[in-house]
């Protein structure tokens, strides 16, 4: 009895991986559709088709009566207003039914490799910039280049640097931009007031960050305990910060070929040092390990400064800050920072290509993106929407629209996490939480294996 | 079917030899684990090892690299690490649950008003799920506003970051577990405590035995079978340890210091498109149990003493 039931145990992880791959490549049929019409032959002589698609129409949708669907991560308010979207999607195109499926950030990447692996991935989902290039390198997404030709689809109408994200480097165009993100610089108004300290604005440097973040780096109560931090950043993905700083420096990720890591230039690391110093030099950004657990210490008012994501407009709005936007501070080889595009991408097995792609238009058209820009939660992609009505939808949004002009996007290449998950675990530990060690060591400690992860893809 | 099949009179006795309806019946009820173990765990555990020998991201189809993957992993630091991990977590996590397990046990086999509901509070951890206790011992940890600091500070002793420092990331997550995991060693040497007959206590008594006497030469040498069962469910349990450190060691925090096996191989398999590679630790985690158990096993005859 003993022995059995130790085998059990042994097996359930020995073989979780297998398992997980075959009861899902067991399970349910492909076909998103409880309409029967829906997966008709039509539709799969169209996806068969593809390649040359018969009739492309702008609008409206001219296929049969079909559902969708559409997977994304996020937490239920995301849910909430993709929902939104794909309510006045479903009005524009009533013959199109679309299914949203939502995830957390990390189980949405596990559940889509196996539903991919079974053949049961959903017609459309979203996709993050950096990991495009490991989908779209293994054939499993629907190439969209013959619709955008058939229709003359304006690419140019979004925004440059995110509809390449979503391209292969031999051209292949496999989505289109949903929204972006962008990295600036957010700031408390009424600490900078107390202080007597003028806003931060476009005039801004690594000195002068410094220099107003002791300032505002304050005991009040002199307990010998900071209870107001001057800057409040993440340090665990380079998109929060580090990224920009290297390219404020003249470094970068990775060599213009992608095949090996520039990390180690001394500008590059130069970049990495300065963040090692904002917390452990200057103090003026706390201790990575003091909000690990309790999360933004801005949004708590705990912080008089943060730079990170476009993201932060919506929830510190919901935190009741008083708060403005201004440029991320330029460091000595200019102002550079950083944004990420999610966009949405087709499965190259759905049985409705002709439906996907529709949908994926809507999802970059301006009425979608007039309804991600009243969200606040990112940039719309859309050159239109971006450069008129978002510009002035809220205070500072005009900063974050005009970041776009001196923007690098987020690195994007195949291994990319296994890339940063090495890379990160070793400037986490020996960097940002790290005093007494320096960037140009840790990095000079794991460039080999970084290299032969980029090698290996 | 053949037998019944054939009017043979062999064929007649056969099917009436209570011996063979007796088992045929044990077969008929067997069937169900049976099937259940074939094709849920012996066909994954084959199919894994066919995954192990190929480079496999899922997606596109598998090539055939014979043994590479096991060569690449022993080469592999992260993987090194999270072997040296997943040992210390076991050599420190189940001999601690067991001692404690066991002194709570002795503690709580009390005829005392409410016990009941005592037990059932040291149980509870035990059926809460791993996601919500990490949660909450990650704010139990935090060092800026978490509860133990706090306690710390109150009798003198300086701060830690807890599970954001590469030393105390990996304690810290033991310490956890031994408290989740408590209630299951309880019961069991409580069921253990409850089968040692009272007249061998009050024998030993009556040849003048002291409480720790009676204990050691009565309890203890009664209770092996308990706490060899509790003891191969901690060590197996132990060597898959993923819950937590899935919680717990986000980014940020030093991922090295409490990187473990399951951890490595999930990480391989569905975050890096490398499903043979994490086919392959697979294997050498099912291999290095298997043969701690089979070692556990053959020693017991040396410690177990069955009534």
């Amino acid at each position: 009895m003993f022995a059995m039931s130790t085998r059990t145990r042994i097996a359930a992880v020995g073989a979780m991986v297998s398992l997980l791959v075959g009861a899902c490549g067991g399970a349910a049929s492909p076909s998103p559709s409880p309409n029967p019409s829906a997966a008709g032959p039509s539709s799969e002589a169209s996806a068969n088709a593809s390649a040359s698609p018969a009739a492309p129409s702008p609008t409206p949708y001219a296929g049969p009566a079909t559902t969708i669907e559409y997977s994304i991560w996020g937490d239920p308010t995301e849910l909430k207003n993709q929902q939104a979207i794909v309510n006045s999607f479903h009005a524009a195109e009533p013959r199109i039914t679309v299914k949203v499926t939502v995830s957390d950030w990390e189980p949405y990447w596990d559940k889509l490799q196996t539903l991919l692996a079974g053949g049961a991935a959903p017609d459309v989902f979203a996709m993050d910039g950096p990991l495009f290039p490991d989908y779209a390198g293994r054939d499993v997404l629907l190439d969209l280049s013959s619709y955008i030709q058939a229709e003359s689809y304006p690419l140019s109408s979004l925004a440059d640097l995110a509809v390449k994200d979503f391209a292969t480097s031999d051209g292949r165009q496999m989505g289109l931009p949903r929204d972006l993100n962008v990295i600036a610089l957010f700031y408390n108004k009424k600490m900078f007031d107390a202080a007597g300290i003028p806003y931060p604005d476009d005039s801004w440097d690594w000195n002068k960050l410094i220099e107003v973040g002791k300032k505002l780096t304050l005991d009040k109560n002199k307990d010998g305990k900071i209870d107001q931090w001057g800057l409040y950043t993440e340090t665990t993905d380079m998109e929060n910060y580090w990224s920009s700083l290297v390219w404020q420096n003249g470094g970068d990720i990775l060599a213009p070929d992608g095949k090996t890591t520039v990390l180690d230039s001394p500008g590059a690391t130069g970049g990495l040092q300065f963040l090692q110093d904002l917390i452990w030099k200057h103090k003026i950004v706390p201790d990575p390990a003091l909000f690990a657990e309790t999360g933004d210490a801005f949004e708590q008012g705990k912080a008089a400064m943060e730079i990170n994501g476009s993201w932060l407009v919506a929830t510190d709005e919901a935190a009741g800050l008083s708060f403005g936007i201004a440029p991320i501070p330029a460091g000595p080889a200019g102002r550079v920072t950083s944004i990420n595009p999610t966009g949405a991408v087709v499965y190259k097995g759905t049985k409705s290509p002709d439906a996907a792609w529709v949908f994926v238009k809507y999802l970059a058209s301006p009425a979608a993106q007039q309804k991600i820009m009243a969200l606040k939660a990112s940039l719309p992609v859309n050159k239109e929407v971006l450069a008129g009505p978002y510009s002035t939808s809220f205070d500072g949004a005009k900063v974050l629209a005009d970041a776009l002009a001196y923007a690098h996007i987020k690195p994007s290449f195949k291994g990319y996490n296994e890339f940063t998950t090495e890379l990160q675990a070793e400037l986490d530990e020996h960097v940002f939480n790290a005093p007494d060690e320096s960037a140009a060591e840790a990095v000079a400690k794991v460039k080999d294996k970084l290299n032969s992860i980029l090698a290996s893809q | 079917m053949t037998a019944r099949a054939a009017p043979t009179s062999s064929g007649q006795a056969r099917r009436r030899s209570p011996l063979a309806a007796e088992s045929r019946w044990a077969w008929l009820f067997l069937a169900p684990t049976l099937i259940g173990l074939a094709i849920l765990s012996a066909g994954p555990i084959i199919a894994a090892f066919a995954i192990s020998l190929t480079k496999w991201d899922l997606l596109t189809a598998p090539k055939f690299v014979g043994l590479d993957n096991f060569a690449a992993l022993l080469a592999d630091h992260r993987f090194q690490t999270a072997i040296r991990n997943t040992v210390f977590y076991t050599v420190t996590s189940v001999p601690i649950g067991l001692v404690i397990g066991l002194g709570l046990a002795l503690a709580l086999n009390q005829r005392l008003r409410g016990i009941a509901w005592i037990r059932t509070a040291y149980f509870l951890p035990v059926v809460t799920s791993t996601v919500a206790i990490s949660l909450v011992w990650s704010w139990i940890y935090s060092p800026d506003s978490g509860p133990l600091n706090a306690v710390l500070g109150f009798i003198g002793l300086p701060p830690q970051k807890w599970i954001t420092d590469p030393f105390w990331a990996m304690p810290s997550i033991v310490a956890m577990s031994v408290w989740q995991g408590l209630g299951t060693t309880v019961i069991i040497f409580l069921a253990g405590l409850q089968a040692i007959p009272q007249e061998y206590l009050d024998a030993a008594s009556v040849d003048g035995a002291g409480a720790w006497a009676r204990f050691r030469n009565v309890t203890l040498p009664l209770l092996t079978p308990s706490i060899f069962f509790t003891g191969i469910l901690a060590l197996i349990d132990s060597f898959q340890v993923f819950d937590q450190i899935y919680v717990l060691a986000r980014p940020g925090r030093p991922s090295d210091a409490t990187v473990t096996l399951v951890y490595t191989i999930y990480e391989n398999g569905f975050q890096n498109f490398k499903m043979g590679y994490a086919a392959a630790a697979a294997w050498i985690l099912f291999l290095i149990v298997a043969v701690l158990t089979i070692v556990y096993f053959r020693l017991q005859n040396r410690w177990v003493h069955y009534q």
